[in-house]
């Protein structure tokens, strides 16, 4: 059943590259939040039950429900454009994102540790990938912070997998989703929509000391 | 033959069923089920008119699709009876012979010398050329799990397991239905209501034809339907007793024909650029497809 909901959590990378909203990279965030909720509820099932609950509302009520929500905040209040504007066009993006999975799993397919959970490692490391992939081929700022969450879903992903024998990991995947929170506050409290008025960072390479 | 039969006899209502779907969700009464077989009959009663700059391609071209997709659709199974033409490797014929019709189609459109049909015959041939991969690493797919390479021992061996196998079994059917909706020029990428040659990728090939090779093409079009509609029941049939098969073949032939409609009813067309994007998704499903099959197979430990 994990596995299902991991492959499903693939698909929705293979989604992210091709969406052209960021309404719809913010639908495929909160997807990925139910998503991981479920694997999180499936997976983790020997560790004491007020951290399985922590974890699990973290899982819902963070990555589901407030991050995404306060993104579309954000792009309302700063008056963000609603087209993800990437540098490259979509359908190199679709290839790059498809050779990117099929790496991971050639490449943990090379790896013969018995401990290791296949899936759990590719679709970890291929969500890591997408996520820089996405930082470094999209124009505004707050597709780099959308990026920035999905390698942090990859990071919780890998987590995960060893969520049983070592629960702290797991607890340090739910800091990382509080720093990112801070990172969409720094963006929403100085409204960097406003001041700049253009949230392109093509514009940030004019800068010179 | 159980099939053959079949799938002709779905051939004659499908396209109905898709137009009172759509005439349905929009609110109108719409016509009879099978208005579009008494419209394509109406063609077959009709001559032919060719252009005087056309050669003997453009009429032999309509004649050769019909055969082409007619001789396809005897590669295909239902449940545990085989098709009329069975052996080890079919689908791959299966898909050759799809792609020998449409380069008749292709070069026939060429030879009108028309512009526009020029242009949908590029944007036709682009499309096939994308949807090829996923409809290979799919029927790979299944190839390695059933370890068989007919058509008729892949589906008569496809048992649901686990899990992960129902997943395979829903993924495989979204794959074959964006497939069919591709292949026959349907709404996502294409929509066959327009009347804008620009817009048009599959009527625009067609621009030219009337008469007796109109209706040749459009009933291929049904029957191409008809032949996908099998493949996909082929996927929930399994070897069960045939009582139990030819309901759930007319069940997925309807269903589909009904999904089809209401697709076309409640999604507008993609601009013409984002189409390979979307075609080329289909192919990395796939790939997913292929992932899960490893998985279950456990040779990817």
């Amino acid at each position: 059943m994990t596995d299902i909901l991991l492959i499903m959590f693939a698909m929705t990378l293979l989604y992210m590259s091709i969406a052209n909203r960021l309404l719809t990279y913010i639908r495929i965030l909160v997807f990925q939040g139910f998503l991981l909720f479920g694997v999180t509820f499936l997976e983790l099932s020997h560790i004491n039950v007020t951290n399985l609950v922590l974890i699990l509302l973290e899982t819902v009520v963070f990555k589901a429900l407030a991050v995404p929500l306060f993104l579309n905040r954000v792009i309302k209040h700063n008056g963000i454009t609603r087209v993800a504007e990437p540098f490259l066009p979509n359908f190199v993006s679709l290839i790059i994102i498809t050779l990117i999975i099929v790496i991971t799993i050639v490449l943990s397919n090379s790896i013969k540790d018995i401990n290791l959970d296949k899936t759990f490692f590719v679709v970890a490391l291929s969500t890591l990938f997408t996520g820089l992939y996405i930082i470094s081929t999209r124009r505004k700022i707050i597709t780099h912070v959308m990026g920035y969450l999905v390698i942090e879903n990859g990071v919780f992903i890998l987590s995960l997998a060893v969520g049983n024998e070592m629960p702290m990991l797991v607890n340090l995947g739910i800091m990382l989703d509080i720093f990112a929170s801070v990172l969409i506050l720094g963006v929403f409290f100085n409204k960097i929509g406003d001041v700049l008025n253009d949230p392109d960072v093509n514009q940030l390479r004019n800068l010179k000391d | 033959m159980v099939s053959l039969v079949l799938i002709l006899v779905a051939s004659l209502f499908f396209t109905g069923i898709v137009i009172r779907t759509k005439s349905l969700a929009s609110g109108r009464k719409g016509s009879g089920i099978f208005q579009p077989m008494k419209d394509i009959f109406k063609q077959f009663r009709k001559g032919s008119v060719y252009s005087s700059t056309t050669s003997f391609i453009f009429q032999i071209a309509p004649s050769f699709y019909f055969a082409s997709v007619l001789m396809a659709i005897l590669a295909i199974p239902l449940g545990k009876y085989p098709g009329l033409i069975s052996f080890q490797g079919d689908f791959v014929l299966f898909a050759y012979l799809l792609a020998f019709g449409k380069f008749f189609m292709i070069i026939s459109a060429l030879d009108t010398g028309s512009s526009f049909e020029g242009m949908g015959a590029s944007r036709e041939s682009l499309f096939s050329m994308l949807v090829e991969p996923a409809f290979f690493i799919v029927m790979g797919s299944f190839a390695l799990l059933t370890g068989e390479t007919s058509f008729h021992e892949i589906f008569s061996t496809l048992h649901y397991g686990s899990n992960i196998s129902y997943l395979l079994g829903g993924l495989a059917t979204f794959v074959f239905i964006m497939i069919a909706m591709i292949e026959n020029s349907r709404m996502p990428i294409d929509d066959p209501k327009t009347h804008l040659e620009l817009t048009m990728v599959h009527e625009a090939m067609i621009l030219d034809n009337s008469g007796f090779d109109l209706g040749l093409i459009l009933h291929t079009t049904n029957m191409k339907f008809a032949m996908y509609g099998a493949i996909i029941s082929n996927f929930f049939i399994g070897d069960l007793a045939s009582m139990y098969t030819i309901p759930i073949f007319f069940a997925v032939q309807i269903g589909f024909a009904i999904t089809v409609g209401l697709i076309e009813s409640f999604m507008a067309c993609f601009r013409m650029g984002h189409n390979p994007q979307f075609i080329f998704i289909l192919t990395s499903v796939s790939l997913l497809i292929f992932f899960g099959v490893l998985l279950l197979l456990e040779r990817f430990v």
